[in-house]
């Protein structure tokens, strides 16, 4: 077994540990949090003997320890149970919010990167000049904006007076795939504007490092073309760092777009997730957590991965 | 004796268009989308009698009885108001024989025994009335009988609200199948995406003119869309943009920026709900009748209402059970003063001999002016010598801890107003609270057995009497809440569960 195998096969089981804790960890949380779903169903005029009634109809009165080997093997088999309020399997829920959640982050970070690694090359190669500290002052601000404000100001300005996006939701019954997307072009430029800062720090940061090795000096000493000299030697150099950072958003943004998802009215994992904590749902709850868990244990790894790839010389 | 057959009668009504039968269908293409507060529950409105769950389920599912504008029951899926036995215990029901549900089956008496069987076993009021039900069974084509073991006046109010009628084969716990009598039927769920409903071209309107929920009821959309916008912000901006046509539920600093669009006007719900600082009667400190009048005596109602609702045009101070514009308004009983009275408060407590055990509050920030409220009351209470400790969390923490009698002395809600005194939840003595007593019960049942308008108003205003004289809870005062309706909308009534039957867009 080569080096490289054998590494993925470690980050693999590793992946699985991490996994389960995930659960064990979700589940304890979410049974001990106050609250309950039968409750949230039967509204303000239960009593508390209707809401005793319909827990035992659900099988939330079962033994905790019962409850939780039920949905571990359940779930090691691939079905994660039904939505107590959805009337959907957890499975089906979430599949029903990917799309929403997959393009909203795909576009948000394609936004951002974008924006950020042109501007932060620009930024670290004219160090000092104007546009350098123009870069700066405005990657500040666009770091200090929260993306439910800016989100709000997006629909304030571009939905409502001037009629170009729709202010909310998805698009409604029988939506064509172009409307849906359509739907989501504010809340990705909401989200992929904040986000962009960081990665914009980032790769000025990074940039700055190489520029200054003295491999790029002796490249220039050799009368290398700056054009090359920038893309080829100094930001390959720097990319490390920046994939880092473009994955750690990708994670950030999926948590960020449980705040925006809820502004724009948007149907994905964020506002699932919310509401099924607001409601109790549990198994959504747990679902969902797994889910969004499993992703950033998934970028983590392909981060690792990428690493490789890029510099042969890292081992982890 | 000449005969025709239904499809006959059905044929000749529509070529000289004077029946019922009559469908007119609406424009090819007609939509009309409200913006609601979230994703309801459930549709199983028998057993989520909550506002959302109601609001959009009432185009699908429909009751015997429905209210009018003054709250007074008319008939709906039923063909006239019940036959009622001279001992009050036999209520005989006649129903319409042209009534069809959402699968194209006619309803029958089965349909609605089965239904109301399913009611009392599944609803939180249902389950009140099933102590005094004894049968429930069809007794014709087209009649039911209820059978009770005692009187029980609420019974035909209980039969206006959340006991839907369903075809028996689709009854089930949980419910799947959501097949219904109404203008709309459902034709998909995206949950937090949206609930389509279509025109029913089966639909039967009761006769009458449209009247509150009650009267003539027509599908003018073809199509009619919820859609959860959970945040209250982007409902307005939505309605303002022209993407909505109704939005539920609005900050009321929305007011002035509603009327001025010309897209929109706002919509405002006189008395849609009332505020309460309800008290824990089984546990701790406030089992003292004495410490409960305290409590009332130290609140000021108008800086209570004032704080959590901001603008004096959105609310109003009343410690009565109903609104003045109700026909169950009294005055009875209202002696105890509303405008912070320490002194009172003060002789309260020492006569009871309070010893500075803290009363717990209850309350959540997700609804902001229920912790405004607890906020203010914290004042007040504290300034007439209480100890006071806010316990802050969300509803469903909130909602989960006043189950247990010993984590709690006061949680503050807020309720629509019932279409019967006795069906308060207070007067329930298994709800939060645990209101019992020789004197509420005794109250209850000379209500619950009364005959007549008069006597019933006599008895209701004794049981409110009571209640002040027991102050299981501070009534605090009524709201009036804010939606907005687009200008496109010919013929929306403003209600507490908006409806938008017999209601079009225009251009």
């Amino acid at each position: 077994m080569n080096s490289v195998t054998s590494v993925i096969l470690r980050r693999v089981g590793g992946m699985l540990v991490v996994m389960l804790a995930i659960v064990t960890v979700t589940f304890v949380i979410v049974r001990l949090t106050p609250g309950d779903p039968a409750a949230m169903i039967l509204g303000d005029q239960a009593t508390v003997q209707d809401i005793a009634d319909l827990r035992t109809q659900m099988g939330l009165d079962r033994p905790i320890i019962e409850q939780y080997a039920s949905y571990v093997f359940d779930a090691l088999r691939g079905d994660l149970g039904q939505s107590i309020f959805l009337g959907v399997p957890v499975l089906d829920a979430i599949a029903n919010s990917a799309e929403t959640t997959f393009f909203l982050t795909l576009f948000a970070i394609l936004i951002a990167v974008a924006i950020a690694l042109p501007v932060g090359i620009i930024s670290a190669y004219k160090r000092g000049s104007v546009i350098d500290q123009i870069a700066v002052g405005v990657s500040m601000l666009a770091s200090s904006v929260p993306s439910f404000w800016l989100g709000l100001i997006l629909i304030q300005t571009l939905a409502v007076s001037l009629g170009w996006f729709p202010t909310s939701g998805y698009g409604g019954p029988g939506a064509s795939f172009a409307t849906r997307m359509g739907h989501l072009v504010l809340p990705a430029v909401a989200l992929g504007v904040v986000n962009s800062a960081l990665i914009l720090r980032f790769t000025r940061a990074a940039m700055l490092d190489v520029l200054s090795e003295d491999y790029i000096r002796t490249a220039r000493a050799k009368g290398m073309i700056e054009k090359r000299v920038v893309m080829r030697h100094a930001l390959k150099n720097a990319l490390i760092p920046i994939i880092t950072v473009v994955g750690l958003s990708v994670a950030l943004l999926i948590s960020g777009a449980v705040v925006t998802e809820t502004v724009f009215g948007l149907p994905g994992i964020g506002n699932l997730t919310v509401n099924a904590v607001m409601r109790r749902d549990y198994p959504v709850i747990q679902g969902t957590l797994l889910m969004v868990a499993g992703v950033y244990v998934l970028i983590n790894f392909l981060v690792d991965m990428l690493y490789i790839l890029v510099d042969p010389r890292v081992r982890l | 004796m000449t005969t025709i057959s239904k499809a006959g009668a059905l044929t000749a009504a529509l070529l000289i268009g004077t029946s019922t039968f009559a469908w007119a269908a609406p424009p090819a293409g007609s939509k009309l989308t409200v913006a609601t507060i979230g994703e309801p529950a459930t549709l199983d409105v028998q057993l989520s009698p909550v506002i959302l769950v109601q609001e959009i389920t009432q185009h699908m599912f429909e009751t015997l009885f429905a209210l009018d504008a003054a709250d007074v029951a008319k008939p709906l899926l039923a063909a006239a108001m019940p036959e009622v036995s001279e001992d009050g215990l036999t209520y005989v029901i006649a129903l319409r024989d042209d009534v069809t549900f959402h699968n194209d089956a006619p309803m029958t008496a089965q349909d609605v025994a089965a239904s109301l069987t399913r009611w009392t076993t599944v609803n939180s009021k249902g389950k009140a009335a099933a102590a005094y039900i004894d049968a429930i069974e069809p007794t014709g084509d087209h009649e039911v009988t209820i059978r009770l073991n005692e009187r029980f006046a609420p019974l035909v109010a209980m039969l206006s609200q959340y006991s839907v009628i369903m075809p028996e084969s689709t009854l089930a716990d949980p419910l799947v199948e959501f097949v219904g009598t109404g203008p709309f039927r459902l034709q998909e769920r995206r949950p937090d995406q949206y609930i389509d409903l279509r025109a029913f071209k089966g639909y039967t309107s009761p006769e009458g003119d449209a009247n509150g929920y009650a009267g003539s009821r027509e599908a003018m959309v073809e199509q009619l869309i919820f859609t959860p916008v959970p945040d209250a912000n982007t409902r307005v901006e939505g309605i303002l943009a022209g993407q909505y046509d109704y939005a539920d539920s609005l900050p009321i600093s929305a007011y002035d920026r509603l009327e001025a669009s010309g897209v929109a006007e706002p919509v405002v719900l006189k008395d849609s709900g009332w505020m309460s600082l309800n008290m824990n009667m089984k546990e701790g400190v406030l089992t003292d009748p004495r410490i409960r009048q305290a409590v009332a005596n130290a609140l000021n109602s108008d800086d209570l209402m004032a704080a959590a609702f901001d603008n004096p045009e959105f609310f109003t101070v009343n410690g009565a059970l109903f609104p003045e514009s109700s026909t169950w308004y009294s005055d009875a009983g209202m002696d105890i003063p509303s405008e912070g009275d320490m002194e009172r408060a003060a002789e309260l407590l020492e006569e009871a001999g309070y010893d500075g055990t803290p009363l717990r509050i209850l309350t959540t920030r997700q609804y902001e002016f229920n912790y405004k409220m607890a906020q203010v009351a914290e004042v007040y209470l504290e300034m007439a010598g209480f100890a006071v400790e806010l316990q802050v969390s969300d509803w469903a923490t909130l909602t989960s801890r006043r189950g247990d009698p010993a984590a709690w002395d006061i949680f503050i809600t807020n309720s629509v107003f019932p279409p019967d005194p006795s069906m308060h939840n207070t007067f329930t003595a298994a709800y939060p609270g645990w209101y019992e007593g020789e004197g509420k019960d005794a109250a209850l049942a000379t209500y619950l057995g009364a005959v007549g308008d008069d006597a019933q108003a006599d008895a209701a205003a004794a049981l409110q009497a009571q209640f002040f004289a027991d102050m299981p809870i501070f009534k605090v005062g009524d709201f009036n809440s804010l939606s907005a309706a687009s200008t496109k909308l010919e013929g929306l009534e403003p209600a507490v569960w908006p409806f938008f039957w017999n209601v079009s867009v225009g251009n």
